[in-house]
């Protein structure tokens, strides 16, 4: 499929009515955004600052409206097309679908939802940092979930792009619109493996699980204690956070609410806090720990992958210079 | 597909008051069906809730083999929704989601000790209660308080001592009381705990400490040392992260852990 028809694809899906999100380029930033044309799209391949998260993952959902004691849940969605999804992003939208494999709000989503990935070969060559050793072979569509996949040659700087399907519902599309758009359909289907290579775990993730618990006794946590200064901004970029809290919001008019879902953020004092004022996670030093703790030790014993798609973002946005790469370093020499 | 998170309402159907700060409620569901549906394990929690004032978990309390189906929590006033809920009357209306969590172990037999602290007393009341006529089972209860009008649950003593010796003690002398005084580690000292007993814990996180040395001492084995864990929890399925202990949640694996499970996990206790 060439740029051409690839707009083509993308007026057709506005035309079904889906909502088109991808990256686009606004003041030199690659921002994640719902498009008008298609031509505003950003296939450079570059890393946009936030992922995709909040379009499957909102960051304040309404559970329920409630009148009294009458609590109506909400599962309207609306048809979305997220386009341009990189590697990284597909990887914790492979998270996302162990997490929420039960929760209705997100299979409705889901169900509506059409991810279009996209990845240049090999991926982001020019990150100056790197937390998992992945090169790009057409395995790694395996094992992700996605309906369509775009690949773009690097070398090349040819438009064309070689055309994956990872789902029924991505073959049927684009059956579909090969038989309105008379588009020559061309296009591989990638059977899912499930989340893990053949290979077993990756010896990576073990190592640094295996060498967490050991880490307290360091001065790792402790010198992370003085840097970091909570602002939750990691956990905000971070595609694979997705921790919540449920609150009530009451309306104007008497006895009407809303029930809500509302990302959270480990970071914060109160996360572990019950009444009384007991904190479980007492200091900065417990809670990053935690965070720690979550991607590279709970996430992998409870999905046997690691909770950390190694997209760098945390890093780029910490105020106090904190890099993902140097502390997992760290934990594994000491 | 379930949705978890979706409440049901609950009707109140008894007030009773257990000491200044602290209400029994007797609830039943709205709905038939639910009322008809509802089974629990002593040691499990339901998420409590009102509209406009969220919810928080409280252990189900009564006895799970009652009749009516009925059931009980026990509300200490400590917050916006608690204080709320102490003010609400006979047939108004709560929501509830549950039950949640794994309960105490269901095999249990032989020498059992239950050990409550404070407000710990309430989620073992229902092991207390399902268990009086167990003839496997020879129960102990060490039960602590902080004074004398602390003590929940004091009009059915009587009735508990018929299957249970109690134990109690309270933190300061107060006028009356004839029974020990001292932390609930000083019980140790007047009645001796068996080596092959099995313990369960239940109290603020301050007292495991210093109740498992001394279940150490008595030679328990620590997979037969259970605790119950108190956490900040918003979803009760394992999802949201905020009770979180190791690699497990307690809404889920818990809110009942073994101290063998417990013991290798950095703040866990
Ligand atoms: S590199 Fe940082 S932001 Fe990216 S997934 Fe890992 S922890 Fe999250
Ligand atoms: S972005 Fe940096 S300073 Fe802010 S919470 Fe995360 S680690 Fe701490
Ligand atoms: S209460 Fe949400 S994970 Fe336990």
């Amino acid at each position: 499929m060439d740029k051409k028809q690839l707009q083509k694809f993308i007026q057709w899906l506005q035309e079904k009515n889906y909502i088109v999100i991808g990256p686009t380029k606004e003041d030199g930033q690659i921002l994640i955004k719902t498009i008008s044309e298609s031509s505003q799209l950003d296939f450079s391949g570059q890393l946009p600052l936030y992922s995709f998260k909040k379009y499957l993952v909102p960051s304040r959902e309404i559970l329920f409206k409630y009148k009294k004691d009458d609590f109506k849940a909400d599962l309207t969605a609306f048809k979305q097309a997220l386009i341009g999804v990189s590697i990284f992003d597909l990887k914790a939208i492979l998270l996302y679908n162990q997490v929420f494999e039960k929760d209705p709000y997100y299979q409705a989503r889901l169900n509506n939802t059409l991810i279009i990935g996209q990845s240049q070969i090999p991926q982001f060559q020019n990150l100056s940092f790197k937390v998992w050793e992945d090169k790009y072979e057409e395995d790694i569509l395996e094992h992700l979930q996605f309906d369509i996949f775009l690949g773009q040659a690097k070398e090349k700087k040819s438009s064309e792009f070689k055309i994956f399907t990872g789902s029924k519902k991505g073959q049927q599309i684009l059956n579909d619109f090969a038989k309105q758009s008379g588009w020559k359909s061309d296009f591989e289907h990638v059977e899912y493996a499930g989340p893990i290579k053949e290979e077993g775990a990756n010896p990576e993730m073990m190592k640094i699980k295996e060498k967490m618990p050991g880490s307290l006794e360091t001065d790792i946590w402790q010198n992370l204690d003085q840097r970091c200064i909570e602002c939750g901004k990691c956990t905000i970029v971070c595609p694979t956070c997705f921790c919540f809290s449920l609150t009530d919001q009451p309306c104007l008019n008497k006895d009407e609410g809303m029930r809500k879902r509302c990302w959270d953020s480990c970071f914060y004092s109160e996360f572990s806090e019950i009444t009384g004022g007991h904190k479980f996670l007492k200091n900065t030093a417990e809670r990053i720990y935690n965070w720690y703790y979550h991607k590279f030790v709970r996430i992998p014993d409870e999905y046997n992958f690691p909770g950390c798609v190694g997209c760098g973002r945390c890093s780029m946005v910490c105020p106090a210079g904190i890099k993902i790469h140097e502390v997992l370093e760290s934990i594994k020499t000491k | 597909m379930k949705n978890s998170y979706q409440p049901k309402i609950a009707v109140i159907k008894k007030i009773k008051i257990q000491t200044p700060e602290v209400k029994l409620f007797t609830l039943q569901f709205k709905n038939k069906e639910d009322q008809k549906n509802f089974e629990f394990i002593p040691g499990q929690f339901i998420e409590v809730g009102l509209p406009s004032f969220s919810e928080a978990p409280f252990a189900v309390c009564s006895n799970p083999n009652d009749s009516d189906k009925n059931f009980q929590i026990c509300v200490r006033i400590a917050g916006q929704l608690t204080k709320k809920i102490h003010q609400l009357k006979i047939n108004d209306q709560l929501t509830v989601r549950g039950p949640f969590g794994n309960g105490f172990p269901n095999n249990l037999t032989g020498n059992i000790l239950l050990i409550g602290g404070g407000l710990g007393l309430v989620p073992l009341r229902p092991l207390i209660l399902a268990n009086q006529n167990n003839r496997n089972f020879k129960m102990q209860i060490f039960y602590g308080a902080c004074e004398a009008k602390d003590l929940l649950f004091q009009n059915e003593y009587k009735i508990w001592q018929k299957s249970a010796n109690l134990a109690l003690t309270l933190d300061k002398q107060c006028p009356n009381w004839k029974g020990n005084v001292g932390l609930i580690t000083t019980l140790f000292d007047k009645i001796k705990v068996d080596s092959s007993a099995i313990a369960i814990l239940c109290g603020p996180p301050v007292m495991y400490k210093f109740v498992i040395q001394k279940l150490k001492q008595a030679g328990l084995d620590d997979a037969n040392i259970f605790l119950s864990l108190e956490r900040r929890m918003h979803c009760g399925i394992g999802v949201c992260q905020h009770c979180s202990v190791g690699s497990k949640y307690a809404c889920k694996h818990g809110p009942i852990f073994s101290y063998q499970e417990l013991k290798n996990i950095p703040g866990a206790l």
